[in-house]
């Protein structure tokens, strides 16, 4: 890259070669309006709004594809640039229907600004009044066609950043329409339910089923904290509005996930319907009842006191918590371990970040399912596959991976793999708890050039290796204490209990809390303060989103209060 | 200020809410009316605009019916300058709804479909006016002088057009008093 040296609207401004005029205008501080562009997505130059004078250029350039070259004069508010955009404004309200006053982006519109800006205030031209559908079949979100610019944002999202491909546009002119897959509806489509392009549409045409009407930009509270439901971490800004959840968004340009999210992420913890356990409860005449903290904790820590305790965690918690758990253990002089299993180490390799799954040229998925439990790492792996990178999937089942992989094989069948792998330069192995000796073997020869990504099944495995935390069984101690977070058992584990002495703390009722002797009411996800670690061994922040209920108390605090009562 | 300047309202297919949005001017409206006469409106004894004229016509409400296209045309011809206020009048606004279907259906679907009328029919009578094809703003009627749009505008929005009126300026519309739907309140 050279330095490139221009004027835009005067301004003597550099810029680098490979910028477009709007890059090196929106590094200087000069705004150019855009309506199809957006900075997570290719260009597009589709709807003219950023129009600019460049000194010498036959007609008006789009400011979003235009690269910038030496010399170049660039004027963005001429008479004709402005004439421009008022009249693709016009023609924009005069498409589909873009009456404000019912829709619910009112307030937080681009199309809206747009208008504002160029001081839109009446419509010139006559509108169709067509009747387009509204594909309210997604649980989700919505698309009403009728507020869509057709500025294909969602098409591109779809494609470049989910890899997904759902999405395009069909027929021609005034009859194209977005549409999902062979225009079947979209609820019925290869729609992963991502969100990513809800999170990117400028107008109300994509419709958040739970957030909408709920609250302006300017009066909502946003909150940066870190995905607590898998292992990977992803960034998350929790939109709330008077102490209530009405959005997770993911956050451009962070890490590890740079804004992509999945279903898991962004939408299915805000529809949690397993009943919240809000009061501790001790188990008295053979049934459960409630009760407030200190006798809780008091009649924990008298058999916690008789020594041979087992403490049992699943990692759906912060590192704090699982730190304080192993504390208290120790100091009653019992095990601890972890009720989840871990993906082993491989011994070789560099440890890979997601970042590297997208410029690697071959990725092997062994025993593991990212597309089911780690989505956002499959949704990477889609997108170095439309790059050109080779996918190879080891695995004895099904795997929704192999799909889009070059070759899927048997685990009697690594060796095919790791030699089709010698020729690549740029290895990445994503495995996870299925993974068997014979894959491993078959890939050490590849030395540095492989980049190993262990996925494990608990959301903060990484933080719970880091305390030395290892997956152990019930091992028949008298009293069990089972640090649970929001995760429910496991099926196998309620088979395994032998009758002793249950202390269970979690966040939702399930059938080993209803078997328990003494309950501990937890927070969730957004109610939590302290750190998670990602799938990396990046330790990274948890933040209170929203007031814990008032009888609830945070897991770590409960925790080091039991360890000084021993 | 010598004499006062004349304003006339009148509002058509709406639903009031714009006519509310100018009685929250509040106590400013004391300060208007020392240099302005209201002649006519909805909310006065008069209700059309005087013979002899206005100096401002103000309009607030889609035009979806003969009678309405009657008034905004009285009051075009009896007016210097015309306000077309609100979503309504600027766009058709709301009311804009129907025109996605015909005008027989929704009349069916009004008096006669829906869930809890009984017997229904679709009244006929000399005093009712007919409802024209779609429902349009002002605009499609009449020429219009000054769109302010809003659902409803801003009682400041509303403060602002009047007083730069009184002061012998055309309002410009921009920023906090340029804004559609509820997006200003």
């Amino acid at each position: 890259m050279s330095e490139v040296r221009l004027t835009i609207n005067g301004q003597p401004t550099v810029a680098q070669s490979g910028q477009t005029i709007l890059e090196a205008a929106q590094a200087a501080g000069i705004d150019i309006p855009v309506l199809c562009h957006h900075p997570a997505l290719s260009s597009w130059g589709a709807c003219r709004m950023c129009v600019v004078e460049v000194k010498g250029m036959r007609g008006l350039q789009t400011a979003c594809t235009c690269p910038v070259a030496d010399g170049m004069e660039v004027q963005t508010e001429t008479e004709s640039a402005v004439a421009v955009r008022k009249f693709v404004l016009q023609l924009l309200f005069s498409e589909r229907n873009h009456y404000c006053m019912f829709c619910q982006m009112s307030g937080d519109c681009e199309l809206q600004d747009a208008a504002y800006r160029y001081g839109l205030d009446h419509f010139t031209y006559p509108r169709p009044y067509q009747k387009l559908n509204v594909d309210a079949s997604r649980k989700y979100f919505i698309m009403d066609h009728n507020r869509c610019i057709l500025c294909t944002r969602c098409v591109r999202a779809c494609s470049e950043i989910a890899a997904n491909h759902t999405l395009d546009l069909r027929a021609r002119g005034a009859d194209s329409m977005i549409m999902a897959d062979l225009d079947v509806p979209f609820g019925e489509s290869s729609c992963v339910e991502c969100g990513t392009c809800l999170q990117v549409c400028p107008t109300g045409a994509l419709i958040d089923a739970r957030s909408a009407y709920g609250g302006r930009e300017k009066d909502v509270v946003h909150t940066e904290t870190t995905c607590m439901q898998c292992s990977v971490g992803c960034t998350l800004d929790v939109v709330t509005r008077y102490n209530r959840l009405l959005r997770v968004d993911g956050v451009w340009g962070s890490e590890p996930n740079d804004g992509l999210l999945c279903v898991d992420g962004r939408f299915t913890p805000l529809y949690e319907e397993r009943k919240r356990l809000t009061s501790p409860m001790v188990r008295k005449d053979g049934k459960l009842v409630e009760t407030g903290w200190d006798e809780a904790l008091a009649a924990v820590a008298a058999k916690l006191k008789e020594g041979g305790a087992e403490g049992l965690a699943t990692c759906a918690t912060t590192n704090e918590a699982l730190g304080a758990f192993a504390g208290l253990l120790a100091k009653a002089k019992g095990e601890v371990g972890l009720l989840e299993p871990v993906a082993p180490a491989l011994g070789y390799g560099v440890t890979a970040r997601l970042s590297d799954i997208l410029d690697a040229d071959f990725i092997v998925v062994a025993g593991a399912q990212p597309l089911d439990y780690q989505r956002v790492v499959g949704y990477f792996i889609h997108r170095a596959a439309d790059k050109g990178a080779t996918v190879a999937v080891i695995a004895d089942s099904e795997n929704s991976m192999s799909k889009r992989a070059a070759m899927t094989v048997s685990y009697a069948e690594a060796d095919k793999v790791a030699k089709a792998a010698a020729a690549a330069k740029k290895i990445v192995l994503v495995y996870s708890v299925g993974i068997k000796g014979k894959v491993i073997a078959a890939f050490r020869q590849l030395g540095d050039r492989l980049f190993a990504l262990a996925l494990s099944p608990g959301r903060n495995e990484k933080g719970a290796t880091a305390l030395g935390l290892k997956p152990i069984e019930p091992n028949g101690a008298k009293t069990q204490f089972f640090l649970m977070g929001e995760q429910s058992e496991d099926q196998g584990l309620l088979a395994k209990l032998n009758g002793a002495y249950t202390v269970v703390q979690a966040s939702y009722v399930s059938a080993l809390v209803e078997k328990a002797d003494v309950v501990l009411p937890a927070p969730v996800w957004y109610e939590r303060t302290g750190h998670v670690t990602d799938y990396s061994g990046t330790v990274k922040p948890v933040a209170e989103v929203l007031p814990k209920p008032a009888t609830v108390r945070d897991d770590a605090e409960v925790l080091a209060a039991l360890a000084a009562m021993l | 200020m010598g004499e006062k300047i004349t304003v006339a309202t009148q509002w058509l297919e709406s639903c009031a809410g714009c006519h509310m949005s100018f009685l929250d001017i509040d106590e400013r409206i004391v300060e208007l009316l020392k240099y302005v006469e209201l002649s006519s409106s909805p909310i006065t004894d008069m209700k059309h605009p005087p013979e002899e004229g206005v100096v401002v016509g103000i309009l607030t409400g889609g035009i979806g019916n003969e009678d309405e296209a009657h008034e905004a045309k009285l009051m075009r011809e009896r007016c210097k300058i015309l306000i077309a206020m609100g979503d309504c009048a600027v766009t058709g606004g709301i009311c804009t709804m129907r025109n996605f279907f015909d005008k027989e259906d929704v009349l069916r679907r009004g008096y006669i479909e829906t869930e809890r009328t009984v017997d229904g029919e679709i009244p006929v009578h000399e005093e009712l006016t007919p409802l024209t094809d779609q429902v349009s703003g002002v605009g499609d009627v009449v020429p219009v002088d000054i769109y302010l749009p809003g659902c409803p505008p801003s009682a400041d929005a509303i403060w602002y057009v009047l007083t730069e009126l009184l002061a012998g300026r055309m309002p410009k519309l921009e920023g906090n008093v340029l804004k559609y739907g509820s997006d200003g309140g």
